[in-house]
C-alpha cells in the first residue's frame, strides 16, 4: 500500500553536496535515505577522532546491509556484491560524502574540458585508442569560472592563485586556467614533509605549490552568513567530520541556514526507490520512497525533480526508472551507465633517518603538489598514452592507528614491528599521483541480473578495469615522482605501482564518475549541457555521474562548479520557462 | 586578513598611549571571530553561549552538553581562569574539548577576556 503525498513543486534526491547546494538556491523538499547529521550533537570531542569507529568501521559511509554494488572486472566475468566498502567510500546521510572527504579542492583544467579536441589537434586523431570513448566537455572552463569562484567562497577554499587574470603567479600553480579572484582565504601551513619536496621540485625544475584546501585557514564567513573555523591541523579529515567547523561540510556550511528556511522540508531515512517517469510526455512525476524507520512506501509527486545523489545511486535510478537507454558496450549504443571512470592513482612512501617531520598532525591541505604532468600541461608525442596527473606529498596527518609506514619487508605485528614504528614514525613522508582515466568503452555500469537491495530492487552491477592507457600514464607519473624525491636525498624509498586488475580493496578514492554523462546531444550523453535529462526536461542530474571522463584531480570543485552552474540556469531562465534548456 | 592587520595595528596604538595593563576590548572582539564559527549563540552552536560568561560558574548552562572535563572543573569564569583558559585550553581544563589550541601570548589574551566582559 504507497501512501500518495501532496505534490511540491520540487524534490531533491540525496541531502549530500549538491543536494543541499541546490536546495539552498531554490528552497525544495530535500529526500535523504541516511540518518540526519547535526554537527552539534554528532562532531563533538573526543569520539569525532575516534579512529576505530570511523575509520575502520566506516561510520559515516553507505550502510552495505542495504544497499551496495556489485563488481566484476570484465564482462565475461560474474559480479559478486561488495559487502563492506574498501576501494572507495559513498557517504550517508546529511552532508554526504562532503562529512568525511579529505577536502583537496581542485578546477579542471581548461584544456580537459576540451580533451578530445585538443589531443586531436595536438597529437592527431590516431593517437586515440579505439576503444578509448572520450568527449569534450559540453561545458568551457571559462563558463564555469564564475561558478568555481562562487564555490570557493562557499567553502572558504585556501590556497594560492597561480593564474590571476591571466597573469601567472609564481608559488601558485602556474598550469591552472585563469582565475578571476584569489582564494578567498591564504594556504595552510605546510607540513614538515611537503617542505622537503618543495625544495625538491625547484632543484628539478618542477612547479610546487601549496594544494588548494576546502576549509579556511583563518575565520571566514562564507556566502550564506555562516562562520567557518578555521583548520586545527588535527589530522582526521580523511574519515571525519571536522568538530572546529573549518572543513567545507554541507551539514556546516549550508545546512544551518537552510534548515531556517520555510519552504524547505527534510526528511531523512526516507530511501528514493525510483522516480516516477512519463515516457509520452517525457516528464518525471514525482519520486517513490521508503521510510526506513517504519518500512511504509510513500509516492511523492513533485513538479521538478533534482537527483543529486552518489555516482552509483544517479544511474542506478535512472537504469531502475527506465529513463534514457542503457548501454551496451557489444554495440557501443546507449548511454546510462556508459563511460564509467576513477581515479588511477599510485603513491610512494619515503624514509628519513633521524628527520622530525611531525606527522601527528597536519590536515591533507599541508601538502605541496606539482601540476607539470596533468592532462595537457605536457607534450605526450611519443610517450604511449594520454592523461596524467597532479603528483602531491607531505608528512602530516597520519592518524594513530592507521598512520604507520614502516618500510617494506617489515613484519605487520609483534617486537620488530614495534622497533620500526619507533624508528620511522617521525621520519616518513607520503607521497601520491592523481593520475585521470580516460574513459574507455568495456567500463560501464548496468542492472545485476542475481543481487537486490534491502528494499527489494536488482543491485547495479559495475564492471571496471585499469587499461594500458591508465598504467602507461601511472607508471610515467611514478618516474616522475621518482625524481623528486630522489632529490630530497631519503634513507630509502618505495614506490606502489598499480596491480594489473583493479581490486575493490584496499582504498584508493572515491572519485568514481560517470555513467549519466553529459554531452551535446541525446545519442552521446544523458544529460545536456545543464545537467537537465533529455528523456525529461524537468529531471536534473547532478554530482560526477555527469563527467564524461575523469582528468587528473579530485572531482569535488569541478562538480561543485557544475550544481551552481544549473542553479544559476534553473533560477534564472527553466522557471520561469519550464522545458528543454537545449533542444535535442 | 586586512581587517585582522588594522585591529591589531589600532591594538598597538592603544597599548602605546595607555598603561601596560589595560586590555583592548576592540582589538578582542577582532579576535573573537575565531571563536564565532561555534559560539554562534543560535539554537545549533557547537560551543555553549557565552553571554554573560565572566562571574558564571564553569559547566553552568543546563541547555549544552558540557565534557566530562569540564563538568569536574569546577571553576569560576573570572578573568583570571579565563585569562588562563584562553590562553591554554587543555593546559587549565585537560581533557575539555573545545577544539581551540589558545591564543598563546598574554596581551591577546587580555584582548578576547575584556572583551568577553562586554558579552551580556
Amino acid at each position: 500500500m504507497v501512501t500518495k503525498l501532496k505534490e511540491v513543486d520540487c524534490v531533491v534526491i540525496g541531502q549530500g553536496l549538491t543536494g543541499v547546494m541546490l536546495a539552498k538556491e531554490l528552497t525544495m523538499a530535500g529526500l535523504e535515505r541516511g540518518a540526519d547529521r547535526k554537527p552539534e550533537e554528532e562532531v563533538v570531542l573526543p569520539r569525532i577522532r575516534d579512529e576505530l569507529k570511523y575509520n575502520a568501521r566506516k561510520e559515516l559511509m553507505v550502510d552495505n546491509s542495504i544497499d551496495t554494488i556489485t563488481f566484476r572486472n570484465s564482462s565475461d566475468q560474474t559480479a559478486l556484491p561488495i559487502r563492506r566498502w574498501g576501494a572507495f567510500l559513498p557517504g550517508e546521510g546529511v552532508g554526504g560524502t562532503t562529512n568525511h572527504w579529505g577536502g583537496l579542492h581542485w578546477r579542471f583544467l581548461p584544456t580537459d574540458y576540451r580533451i578530445k579536441s585538443t589531443v586531436t589537434e595536438r597529437y592527431g586523431a590516431k593517437v586515440i585508442p579505439a576503444d578509448m570513448t572520450i568527449e569534450d566537455w559540453p561545458v568551457s572552463y571559462d563558463e564555469m569560472e564564475p561558478f568555481y569562484d562562487k564555490f570557493d567562497k562557499l567553502c572558504g577554499v585556501s590556497g594560492k592563485a597561480g593564474n590571476l587574470k591571466g597573469q601567472k603567479i609564481d608559488g601558485g600553480n602556474i598550469f591552472e586556467g585563469p582565475r578571476t579572484n584569489e582564494y578567498p582565504n591564504p594556504p595552510l601551513k605546510t607540513s614538515a614533509g611537503a617542505l622537503l619536496l618543495a625544495d625538491a621540485c625547484k632543484n628539478v625544475g618542477f612547479h610546487p605549490f601549496p594544494v588548494p584546501f576546502s576549509a579556511p585557514s583563518r575565520p571566514y564567513t562564507n556566502i550564506y552568513g555562516v562562520t567557518l573555523g578555521s583548520c586545527e591541523y588535527c589530522g582526521f579529515c580523511g574519515r571525519t567530520s571536522c568538530e572546529a567547523n573549518a572543513k567545507a561540510t554541507s551539514a556546516t556550511n549550508v545546512m544551518p541556514v537552510l534548515r531556517r528556511e520555510d519552504k524547505y522540508t527534510l526528511k531523512t531515512r526516507a530511501f528514493v526507490s525510483k522516480i516516477l517517469y512519463d515516457r509520452q510526455a517525457k516528464k518525471v512525476t514525482g519520486v517513490t520512497y521508503t521510510d526506513m524507520k517504519t518500512g511504509e512506501e510513500y509516492e511523492q509527486p513533485a513538479g521538478m525533480v533534482i537527483l543529486s545523489a552518489f555516482v552509483f545511486s544517479n544511474t542506478h535510478m535512472m537504469l531502475y526508472s527506465g529513463i534514457g537507454e542503457p548501454y551496451d558496450p557489444k554495440t557501443g549504443k546507449g548511454v546510462v551507465g556508459k563511460n564509467l571512470c576513477y581515479q588511477f592513482e599510485a603513491g610512494a612512501t619515503a624514509f628519513f633517518e633521524g628527520k622530525v617531520l611531525n606527522p601527528f598532525m597536519g590536515s591533507p591541505g599541508d601538502r605541496i603538489a606539482f601540476d607539470d604532468f596533468n592532462g595537457e600541461n605536457f607534450d605526450h608525442s611519443g610517450l604511449g598514452f594520454l592523461g596524467g596527473g597532479y603528483i602531491v606529498g607531505g608528512s602530516g596527518s597520519a592518524p594513530p592507528i592507521g598512520g604507520r609506514d614502516v618500510p617494506e619487508g617489515t613484519p605487520s605485528w609483534g617486537s620488530e614491528w614495534k622497533k620500526q614504528t619507533v624508528k620511522w614514525y617521525y621520519g616518513s613522508a607520503d607521497f601520491n599521483t592523481q593520475g585521470s582515466v580516460y574513459a574507455n568503452r568495456a567500463n560501464y555500469l548496468d542492472i545485476d541480473p542475481t543481487y537486490k537491495d534491502a528494499i527489494g530492487r536488482p543491485l547495479l552491477r559495475m564492471t571496471y578495469n585499469g587499461t594500458d592507457n591508465d598504467h602507461k600514464m601511472s607508471l610515467y607519473l611514478l618516474s616522475k615522482l621518482e625524481v623528486a624525491i630522489k632529490a630530497m636525498n631519503p634513507t630509502s624509498y618505495e614506490l606502489r605501482r598499480r596491480p594489473k586488475n583493479f581490486t575493490v580493496v584496499p582504498y584508493q578514492s572515491t572519485h568514481n564518475t560517470g555513467g549519466t554523462m553529459m554531452g551535446t546531444n541525446p545519442t552521446n550523453s544523458v544529460v545536456n549541457r545543464y545537467q537537465q535529462a533529455w528523456d525529461a526536461s524537468n529531471l536534473f542530474i547532478l554530482g560526477a555521474s555527469t563527467f564524461p571522463q575523469q582528468h587528473g584531480y579530485n572531482p569535488t570543485g569541478p562538480l561543485g562548479a557544475l550544481a551552481y552552474w544549473t542553479a544559476d540556469k534553473i533560477v534564472n531562465e527553466y522557471i520561469k520557462k519550464p522545458g528543454p534548456l537545449v533542444q535535442a | 586578513m586586512r581587517l585582522l592587520l588594522s585591529g591589531a595595528v589600532l591594538g598597538a596604538l592603544i597599548v602605546a598611549g595607555s598603561p601596560a595593563s589595560a586590555a583592548d576590548a576592540a582589538h578582542g572582539k577582532t579576535l573573537y571571530t575565531a571563536c564565532l564559527a561555534c559560539h554562534t549563540e543560535k539554537p545549533d552552536a557547537l560551543g555553549p553561549s557565552l553571554k554573560g560568561v565572566v562571574g558564571r560558574k564553569s559547566a553552568a548552562l543546563e541547555d549544552f552538553r558540557y565534557s566530562a572535563a569540564m563538568q569536574r572543573a569546577n571553576l569560576t569564569w573570572d578573568e583570571k581562569n579565563l585569562s588562563d583558559y584562553l590562553k591554554d585550553p587543555q593546559g587549565k581544563v585537560k581533557g575539555n574539548r573545545m577544539p581551540f589550541s589558545g591564543f598563546g601570548n598574554d596581551k591577546d589574551t587580555a584582548d578576547v577576556v575584556a572583551y568577553l566582559v562586554t558579552l551580556k
